[in-house]
């Protein structure tokens, strides 16, 4: 039994895990840190902790305080959310030898799937196609690049060095021709023993031109394990996805069979338990390759909900308290589009920025979803993730949803901090978006060197227009406070106030 | 009513006319809801548009877009917010190479700060003195932020 469950996280995934046990009648704990204690996800939970200590690893990485916390306040459930703690097989392990149900799977599948090139060799066992490439079973880097040497010719250019604990692009390297790749495992070793502490680097062959496609899958403790059909998530920027949906526009029926059952034997492999991700190259041929598996609940995953019916959140909570899933026979209805509104600068590399939310008033509607962590008067921070929102919406078709979209994102109204929203908005009218033509390069491709927003001298116009109004009007202002006798750094939003005509 | 403000690096002087509820500029008309949304005529079209200030710079949504434009003085001179005198990135301090009151030359180095795990070097825009720097190794400070003031 499951009756209270600590949510070790913050943000968006904390509200929604938290509304979840909210709805399933579960109590629930939030821990924050002390730059958080005005957060949304603060107010959502039964009881609230702070977490002791200024830096992310003295909070919300800090497995021993979490853990005391759960004991002190009687969760018997710990819901990990995504990234932070949440591939971390040793804090499942710790969680489960405290006597606490870790809402996930076990610590010997998180391993299993967290190392790359042991993934891959289970994976093969398994029956499931993996990217063309070899393991690489030395750890000394002269071995290791006599080794990778050799393969490379079996493998062929061009091709990707990987580290094997590797994640987020670290430890990562192209090799377009044999003259760079000696300099190339050197520099992908030594980034990896920095980042991760373990230089195995294996070798793949790049597949370029290729779809991201993964399969949402769900296991309980049953038996049953089941995929819930796939997401499509190839436009990405810097190794991270912004627009995600479902069905892939290209998908058959035949085809998400087959990609369907070989992510049910990837999970079978390692006993999986919960809710699981298992990410695929699709090549233009209509071949697929084992990428990874992620072990926990995805950011993207609304987009499966949408479509499917399915509350992936609920079912995790249900799957830990020994409860079969609950769902049946399932049927893909419609499309779901979802993309993440990110706190960035996309006309400047996508730089991360910082800022009041003076206005937040997001878009409404039939067919729309808001997962967000923010509201209006929040301040963005250099602290944490500059993700601020995910939109979802669905609609009966791909081009229906393709609409809603559009029109949800020019209603979305984010004044005070920098925004992609315009960068989202242009790239649903982008020719190879409307025709589901996407790769995992499409940003590079299309935009080589920058984006920046196309808007008429009508539209600036009348914004000036409006400024110079509001100006004379006296309308909404957020009163910046600096006193000159303040040393620091001055920051323009030490305080908030509002004014309305 | 004039007002001037800066879009873009240009500057741009703004001037408004008010007839009770209406706002004029040349043909486009605009009025004011109680919700403190603007309603603007654009060929013909009615758009809502949101406004909200922060600092000296006006946030304005209009039709899909954001623009910011900052409010700026007429004949003031903004040069110190201009060509790197400010934080490009929220960040931190790593050297201060100069003091209030010291002497220097246009492309003189005068900070290093580091955001976003790269160092920027910000360097003096003009020839003049450092009227104004109070920045020390290790401060944090925010997009935007006026870092160093100088006076010609």
């Amino acid at each position: 039994m499951v009756s209270t469950v600590l949510v070790a996280n913050r943000g968006e995934i904390a509200c929604r895990i938290l509304r979840a046990c909210s709805e399933a009648g579960l109590n629930s704990i939030a821990i924050y840190a002390n730059n958080d204690r005005e957060s949304m996800f603060v107010e959502l939970a039964t009881t609230s902790v702070e977490l002791v200590g200024q830096t992310i690893g003295e909070t919300y990485l800090d497995q021993q305080q979490i853990l005391a916390i759960a004991a002190e306040h009687g969760a018997d459930a710990i819901h990990p959310g995504f990234g932070f703690l949440s591939e971390r097989a040793d804090f499942a392990k710790a969680v489960l030898d405290a006597g606490i149900t870790w809402i996930g799977p076990s610590p010997l599948a998180i391993e299993m799937m967290g190392d790359k090139m042991t993934a891959r060799k289970t994976m093969k066992a398994a029956g499931v196609p993996v990217i063309p490439g070899e393991e690489i079973d030395f750890e000394d880097e002269t071995k290791m690049i006599e080794a990778i040497v050799q393969a490379s010719t079996r493998v062929g250019y061009p091709l990707l060095l990987k580290a094997s604990s590797g994640g987020g692009g670290k430890g990562m390297r192209k090799v377009e021709n044999p003259d760079n790749l000696v300099e190339s495992i050197k520099g992908a070793r030594r980034e990896a023993v920095a980042a991760f502490g373990d230089g195995r680097v294996y070798i793949e062959r790049m597949l370029t031109g290729s779809k991201h496609v993964e399969i949402q899958i769900l296991a309980d403790t049953h038996g049953r394990v089941i995929h819930l059909g796939e997401r499509e998530c190839s436009v990405q920027r810097r190794h991270q996805k912004v627009f995600e949906e479902s069905p892939c526009p290209l998908m058959t029926a035949e085809l998400r069979e087959k990609m369907g059952q070989a992510a049910v034997m990837a999970a079978k492999a390692v006993d999986y338990v919960g809710a699981g991700t298992v990410e695929f190259l699709l090549a233009s041929t209509g071949e697929f390759f084992f990428l990874e598996m992620n072990t926990r609940i995805q950011v993207e995953h609304p987009v499966t909900e949408m479509v499917t019916g399915v509350d992936l959140v609920r079912e995790q909570l249900r799957i830990a308290a020994g409860q079969p899933m609950s769902c049946g026979q399932l049927m893909m209805r419609g499309h779901a589009i979802e993309v993440r509104l990110y706190a960035e600068d996309a006309t400047n590399n996508f730089l991360p920025a910082i800022g009041p939310l003076a206005v937040f008033r997001p878009p409404t509607g039939p067919g729309i979803r808001l997962d967000t962590g923010v509201r209006e008067g929040d301040l963005v921070t250099p602290n944490y993730d500059p993700m601020l929102a995910k939109l979802i919406v669905w609609a009966p078709s791909r081009p229906e949803a393709l609409q809603r979209m559009r029109r949800a994102l020019d209603d979305f109204v984010v004044l005070g901090t920098t925004t992609n929203l315009r960068f989202l908005r242009e790239l649903c009218d982008h020719e190879d978006v409307v025709s589901g033509n996407t790769d995992t390069t499409m940003i590079e491709r299309v935009w080589p060197d920058g984006w920046s927003p196309q808007f008429s001298s009508d539209t600036l116009n009348a914004a000036l227009m409006v400024a110079g109004v509001s100006e004379s009007a006296g309308l909404h202002q957020v009163q910046s406070t600096i006193t000159s006798a303040d040393n620091g750094p001055q920051s323009p939003f030490q305080s908030l106030s509002r004014r309305y005509p | 009513m004039q007002h001037e403000f800066k879009f873009a690096g240009e500057t741009v002087e703004v001037t408004v006319a008010r007839d009770s509820e209406r706002w004029h500029l040349g043909d486009l008309e605009c009025q004011i809801m109680t919700d403190g949304r603007l309603k603007i005529n654009i060929n013909g079209v009615g758009k809502f548009a949101h406004a909200a200030k922060v600092g000296d710079v006006w946030w304005v949504h209009l039709d899909g877009h954001v623009f910011c434009i900052e409010k700026t003085e007429p004949g003031s001179n903004s040069d110190a917010a201009e060509g790197g005198m400010v934080a490009p990135m929220p960040g931190k301090i790593l050297e201060v190479l100069v003091e209030q009151g010291q002497s220097v030359a246009s492309g003189d180095l005068l900070l290093v700060m580091e955001a976003m795990k790269m160092e920027h070097r910000i360097v003096a825009n003009v020839d003049g003195v450092i009227a104004m720097m109070n920045l020390k190794e290790g401060d944090q400070v925010q997009q935007g932020d006026i870092l160093v003031e100088i006076s010609e």
